[in-house]
This record gives C-alpha cells, sequence and structure tokens, in this order.
C-alpha cells in the first residue's frame, strides 16, 4: 500500500512557513496573492487564479518556463500592474486600494533587483546605491551612512567610487542588490539576477541573497537556474502557463 | 536642453506677438473709425425760408442731442458747407467756380456722432420722422453693419489662429521635451522603481520646459525690441492717428509672450513626462 511512504513536502501557503510541530503562531505573510488573474490588455493571459502566500522571513524560488507568466507576478508586487482579478496583499496593503500617489511609499518597502542591473552608468557605485534614498527625500546625513551599511553587506565597499562600466557583471549586481538594500526592506524581489552571470558568479549573488535573507529579509526570486534551485532544497513555487503547478520544497523539476 | 526647442519657441512667440500686435492695429483701427462714424441729416433748402428753418433745425438738434445714444450733434449751416466744400477744392487744387453761383446750393446738415457705432436706429427714426426739415438721412447704416462685421471677422479669426499657433508650440515642445525624456527613460525607470513619486521625477523635466520657455520669451522680446524702434518710426504717422496706449501694449505683449512661452513650455513637459509615470 502507498500509504507506507512519507507523504511529498506538501507546503501549506495559508501558514506561510513549514510549521514546526507544537511551535506557536506562524508568521504573518509579508505578501498575499489570492485569485489572483493577469489579462494584458492585448487580451494576452498570463496569469491565472494564483494563490500564494508567502510568511516573512521565507526564501521562496519562482520557477518555469519561459512566458510561464513570473516576471507578471513580479510586477504585480510591486504594483508595475494591476491584477484583471483578485487582491495581491503585501505589507499589509491590499495593492489595488492604494492610491496612485501612495506607490512610492510601497515601494521603498520592497527591493527589487533585475537581471539587466539597471544601474546608471555615469554615476559610481556610491551615487547608485545613494540614488534611491536621494530621490525618496532622504536627508543627506542619513545617506551616507546607510550606502555605506548596505555596500558593506555585499562586500563592496571597496569599490564605492568606481563607475558601473569598470565593475565584473557580478560586482554590478552587487551593486544593484545594495541599492534594493538600502531602505531596509522586508521583502526583496530579485527577477533573474543570476541570468547575466556565469555559474561562478551566480552562486556567489545567491550566497549574498541567502545572507541576506538570514538578517531576516524575505526574498522571492524569479529564476530560471535549476542547478541552484535543485541544490538549495528551498520552497519552490513553480508556475506554468500562467498556473501554478507546484508548490513545494523540492528541486527544479517535480520529483516523484 | 536643445538650440531647435529655444529656436521653435522664439518663431513661435514672435508670431504669436505679431499676431497680437496686428489685432491690436486692426481692432484699434476700427475703433477708430467707428468713432468717426456719423449720422449725416441734410436739411430741406427752400429759397427764401431760411432763417425759418435753421430755428427748427436747431429745435431738433436740441431733442437728437436728448437722445441717449448720443454724443454729439454738429449743425452745419449752409455758410460752413461751402465753406468747407471750397477748402476741399482748394486741398484737391481744382478751381474754385462757386463764386459765378448765384445762389448757395448747399443745404445745411446736422452732424450725429453716436456713443456706440450699433445704435443708430432710434437716430435714423427721430431723424427720418421730422421731414419737414430734414430732407435726406445720409444712409449709414449699411456702412456701420459692414464694419461691425469685418471687425468681428478679424476678431474671431484672430483668436483662432492664436489658439492654432499654440497648439503647434505645444506640440513642438512635447516633442522636444520628449526627446530629453525618452534619453532619460532608464533613470525614470529605475527612480520609479526604487519609490520616487512623480512629482520628484518630473520637476526636472518642468524646469527645463519652463526654462526653454522663457529662454524663447526673452529672445522673442530682444527680437521685438529692436524691432519696435525701426517700424516704430515707419508707421508713426498711423499709430498717432490710432487710440492706441503704447505702454499698455508693450506691457500686454511682454505678458503675452513670456507667459505664453512659460506656460506651454511647462504644459509641453508634463505632457511628456506623463506618459512615462506609468499607472
Ligand atoms: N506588457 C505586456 N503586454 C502584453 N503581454 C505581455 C506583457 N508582458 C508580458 N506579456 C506576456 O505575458 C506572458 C508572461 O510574461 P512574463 O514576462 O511574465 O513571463 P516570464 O515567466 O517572466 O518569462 P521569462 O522567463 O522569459 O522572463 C508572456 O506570454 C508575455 O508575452
Ligand atoms: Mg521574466
Amino acid at each position: 500500500m502507498t500509504s507506507a511512504s512519507p507523504p511529498p513536502p506538501a507546503y501549506d501557503p495559508a501558514r506561510g512557513r513549514e510549521p514546526a510541530a507544537g511551535t506557536g503562531a506562524a508568521p504573518r505573510p509579508v505578501l498575499t496573492l489570492r485569485g489572483v488573474g493577469k489579462t494584458y490588455p492585448n487580451g494576452k493571459v498570463a496569469l491565472r487564479d494564483i494563490e500564494l502566500s508567502l510568511a516573512e522571513g521565507e526564501f521562496v524560488f519562482l520557477v518555469g518556463p519561459s512566458g510561464a507568466g513570473k516576471s507578471t507576478l513580479l510586477r504585480l508586487l510591486i504594483r508595475d500592474e494591476l491584477p484583471t482579478s483578485g487582491e495581491v496583499i503585501v505589507d499589509g496593503a491590499d495593492l489595488a486600494r492604494v492610491p496612485r500617489r501612495r506607490v512610492p511609499e510601497l515601494r521603498r518597502r520592497i527591493g527589487i533587483v533585475f537581471q539587466d542591473f539597471k544601474l546608471l552608468p555615469a554615476r559610481t557605485v556610491r551615487d547608485n546605491v545613494a540614488f534611491a534614498l536621494e530621490v525618496t527625500g532622504t536627508p543627506r546625513g542619513r545617506i551616507r551612512p546607510a550606502v555605506d551599511r548596505a555596500l558593506a553587506v555585499v562586500g563592496l565597499a571597496a569599490a564605492a567610487d568606481q563607475l558601473p562600466t569598470t565593475l565584473s557583471g557580478g560586482e554590478q549586481q552587487r551593486t544593484a542588490i545594495a541599492r534594493a538594500l538600502v531602505h531596509e526592506p522586508r521583502l526583496i524581489i530579485a527577477d533573474e539576477p543570476t541570468g547575466n552571470l556565469d555559474p561562478l558568479i551566480s552562486w556567489e549573488i545567491i550566497q549574498l541573497l541567502l545572507r541576506i535573507n538570514e538578517l531576516g529579509v524575505t526574498v522571492l526570486m524569479a529564476t530560471h537556474n535549476a542547478e541552484v534551485v535543485t541544490s538549495l532544497r528551498r520552497r519552490v513555487v513553480a508556475l506554468e502557463e500562467g498556473r501554478i503547478v507546484r508548490d513545494e520544497v523540492g528541486g527544479y523539476h517535480r520529483e516523484d | 536642453m536643445s538650440v531647435a526647442a529655444v529656436a521653435t519657441m522664439v518663431l513661435m512667440l514672435l508670431l504669436l506677438a505679431g499676431f497680437w500686435l496686428l489685432q491690436a492695429g486692426l481692432t484699434a483701427g476700427v475703433a477708430y473709425v467707428e468713432g468717426k462714424v456719423e449720422i449725416v441729416a441734410d436739411l430741406r433748402d427752400v429759397p427764401g425760408a431760411e432763417a425759418a428753418l435753421v430755428v427748427e433745425a436747431r429745435a431738433l438738434a436740441v431733442d437728437v442731442a436728448a437722445l441717449p445714444e448720443v454724443r454729439t450733434v454738429h449743425f452745419v449751416s449752409k455758410d460752413e458747407a461751402l465753406a468747407r466744400f471750397r477748402e476741399r477744392l482748394r486741398e484737391r487744387g481744382q478751381v474754385d467756380l462757386t463764386g459765378y453761383l448765384d445762389r448757395n446750393p448747399l443745404p445745411a446738415s446736422l452732424e450725429v456722432g453716436l456713443v456706440d457705432p450699433r445704435e443708430f436706429q432710434p437716430v435714423v427714426d427721430l431723424l427720418s420722422s421730422r421731414s419737414e426739415v430734414v430732407d435726406d438721412v445720409v444712409e449709414v447704416q449699411q456702412l456701420i453693419e459692414r464694419l461691425t462685421s469685418v471687425t468681428n471677422v478679424l476678431r474671431t479669426g484672430g483668436l483662432v489662429v492664436l489658439v492654432l499657433v499654440a497648439f503647434v508650440v505645444l506640440f513642438i515642445i512635447v516633442n522636444t521635451i520628449r526627446l530629453a525624456v525618452v534619453a532619460r527613460r532608464e533613470e525614470i525607470e529605475i527612480m520609479r522603481l526604487v519609490g520616487a513619486s512623480d512629482a520628484f521625477i518630473r520637476w526636472p523635466f518642468i524646469f527645463e520646459g519652463a526654462f526653454v520657455g522663457l529662454l524663447g520669451a526673452g529672445a522673442a522680446l530682444l527680437v521685438l525690441a529692436l524691432l519696435a524702434g525701426p517700424v516704430g518710426d515707419l508707421m508713426y504717422g498711423f499709430f498717432r492717428v490710432l487710440p492706441l496706449e503704447l505702454g499698455t501694449l508693450a506691457r500686454d505683449v511682454v505678458l503675452l509672450v513670456v507667459g505664453t512661452g512659460l506656460g506651454v513650455g511647462v504644459l509641453g513637459s508634463w505632457l511628456s513626462v506623463r506618459s512615462y509615470l506609468g499607472r
């Protein structure tokens, strides 16, 4: 009989982090998607009926073939797009109800990292990181220490005065991560952060994100990097054609 | 910031100022002509009864002057009419043969100046009703109507042209600033992603638009100031006749040019950035 075999490490989104038997209440979710669908104005259905919840402190991989809707899902979280159905709740706020003028505040609570780094080429590493604080009107006196702290976390203190063009891809991505960190967000969203990097450097970036996660920051990372996902055995949310087809601790591919 | 944007701004503002001055001149010209418009009533001329008619004419003049539409009433006697006629002949260098006439053939008349040239009907009615004194009311009605309709066409036409010109400027500025926005598209995107407010992202472009507008306005005013001397000299006689307040006109043009330059620059930038600020 099959009853003898251990059940797969199923994940209960409603309870957040994998419940350890006997411990107290589950941590509150950092983000929740309920019945979320997204159809682009051109009629393309990118997401259907998404149910997803991330608890504080989790590290979650978002995987799936190209066009599955990973980037779309991440864009919903920073309210770059609005869902066509369902609710997106980030840090307790229903994004559809957040008025436009409060969106900047929301984004300051989320760190975002992209495949193409999105650094300003004419600004030094330090200034790129400081930029995130400058544009939100942070007092000058508070910028410098915050930038130094973020650069220290990513290990780029020594390169602070270099221009991005003089840095390796990995160093550029670490600059972008420092910029994402400088607002001290509770959540970091990374869309294929290792997509442009070679395997060794990719590992460095993953290690960095894991370290930031250990500091208590929730991390949601979309990736095609099967090797990394499979070997880390973290929670994996798999999308296919806009649907969640798998949500469990495991590897890049279904393991049946 | 581009030289082309400022240059187009200058050209458009010059066009705008030109149109404004033109319509101000036309309006003043029309007002001048309107002010000259009078109703002329030729009086009956009966040989032998001249003195009695003069008494009646003066009584009529008093009645006409009592009308609210009337600004001035001037009685032109037969002698004055003849004197004017001779004066006109002399001005044209024609031979004056009136001395050979045995009797002055010109009728006396009443010249009535109106408060508003469009309000002529009551005056014409009163004059026509006194046919024992009035021989003929000179047909000024059509002239006045035509003049008024021409004035209106000029005013509305001028306004339409001004609005069209403003739209052209706006279009050009929108496209110029859009180039600047596109050049900084990535920076804007990063700003949005790290949580910059719309206002923060917008203001450098608004500033640039305002700068283009002010620079253009300054250059346009400079050109106008340089042109004002020669053009003024050329048209001195003309301007002197017109009821134009040159000081007020200059102030209006400065306000128009600076206001339009600034307004169009700011509005253009605002429109350009808007589409890059997302939902
Ligand atoms: N702005 C848009 N307008 C219309 N369709 C879009 C838009 N953005 C994405 N799509 C479509 O939605 C679907 C999901 O796209 P998305 O970028 O979310 O996929 P993805 O999983 O991130 O893919 P990849 O792994 O290649 O980055 C795709 O079919 C894509 O073509
Ligand atoms: Mg993607």
